[in-house]
């Protein structure tokens, strides 16, 4: 099994085995991928390629917070990279299929519906959305994490969700929760 | 009731339950695991052959061999452009004696024919009044 070298390695994660990091990080590199790409195999992929890029780059991490770091950076310039590699025709929030789902729809469909929303945001944009809802991160993080202005984060995620209330409203009413 | 318009949480909340994390699939980590090893396999000869010149000893007898053929190729030319020198000089010594040669060989064949066309005008005199005779 391919364990870590010990030599220049932070005491967090020397000795760590390099499965156990995968099996930590796995749900979530996944996911952020599963939710930009939106098809599982071209997801899954991306994944394994960041967890490769990680084995290489292991000697340069010192701890724990700093691969966690590391691996939502690599994946999100990755998503981008693989989004403007296979170009699919871009839907804009506007174009999105209207459902046919009454008004008071439950948990199940609103989320189908606004992760279908989300999908269809422009990239960068989408991936704010994903690692503000998704991973919990605050602005200021997300803002590391994309080598963004703050400004222009929290401005993505403004308008987004302007959008997406706006979207919702118009596609399913007064949705309660 | 609380509408997810009305209220901005709710919309949160909602993303948030929307995209909350999923499982990786089933194998995910071994599949990590087995291209990680396969693309271990595959640098590793490479890494292997350069891995000579990681141990000092082997990386100054690299060095001192280089060094060896550099100064004996430049030896071996310098030997190369003194002989090329030295066979021009020779060249060029051959032509300067050929040409006086040729300059000597063209006077004496001036000298000879100088003597020849000197000749048959005496013999004519020296004819006629013996055969009168």
């Amino acid at each position: 099994m391919a364990a870590l070298p010990a030599a220049d390695r932070a005491p967090a994660i020397a000795g760590t085995d390099f499965a156990d990091i995968v099996r930590r990080y796995q749900s979530m590199v996944f996911s952020i991928a599963r939710h930009f790409v939106g098809d599982p195999s071209s997801a899954e992929e991306l994944a394994q390629d960041v967890f490769l890029q990680l084995h290489s780059a292991l000697d340069d991490l010192e701890s724990d917070e700093h691969i966690k770091f590391w691996l939502r950076k690599v994946t999100a310039h990755r998503c981008i990279d693989h989004r403007r590699r296979r170009r699919p025709p871009q839907v804009s929030i506007e174009d999105a299929p209207e459902p046919s789902a009454p008004g008071n729809a439950g948990d199940p469909l609103l989320a189908r519906r606004l992760r279908q929303y989300v999908a269809s945001l422009p990239e960068k944009p989408r991936l704010v959305m994903i690692l503000r809802y998704q991973e919990d991160m605050f602005p200021e993080d997300i803002a590391e994490v994309l080598s963004m202005p703050l400004a222009t984060v929290k401005s993505h995620l403004q308008r987004s969700l302007a959008m997406l209330r706006e979207k919702v409203t118009r596609t399913m009413g007064e949705v309660t929760l | 009731m609380n509408s997810i318009n009305q209220n901005p949480d709710r919309l949160e909340h909602a993303l948030q339950d929307a995209l909350r994390r999923e499982d990786a699939p089933e194998n995910f980590a071994a599949n990590v695991l087995t291209r990680v090893a396969g693309k271990s396999a595959e640098t590793e000869p490479q890494h292997s052959w350069l891995s000579i010149f990681s141990r000092p000893l082997l990386r100054w007898a690299a060095f001192a061999a280089v060094s060896t053929c550099l100064a004996l190729g430049g030896i071996h030319y310098l030997h190369l452009q003194r002989e090329r020198a030295q066979g021009e000089a020779a060249k060029q010594q051959l032509m300067l004696a050929l040409r006086i040669a040729g300059t000597k060989l063209q006077l004496a064949k001036s000298k000879v024919n100088e003597i020849n066309t000197s000749r048959p005008q005496s013999q004519p005199e020296n004819r006629t009044p013996r055969s009168r005779s």
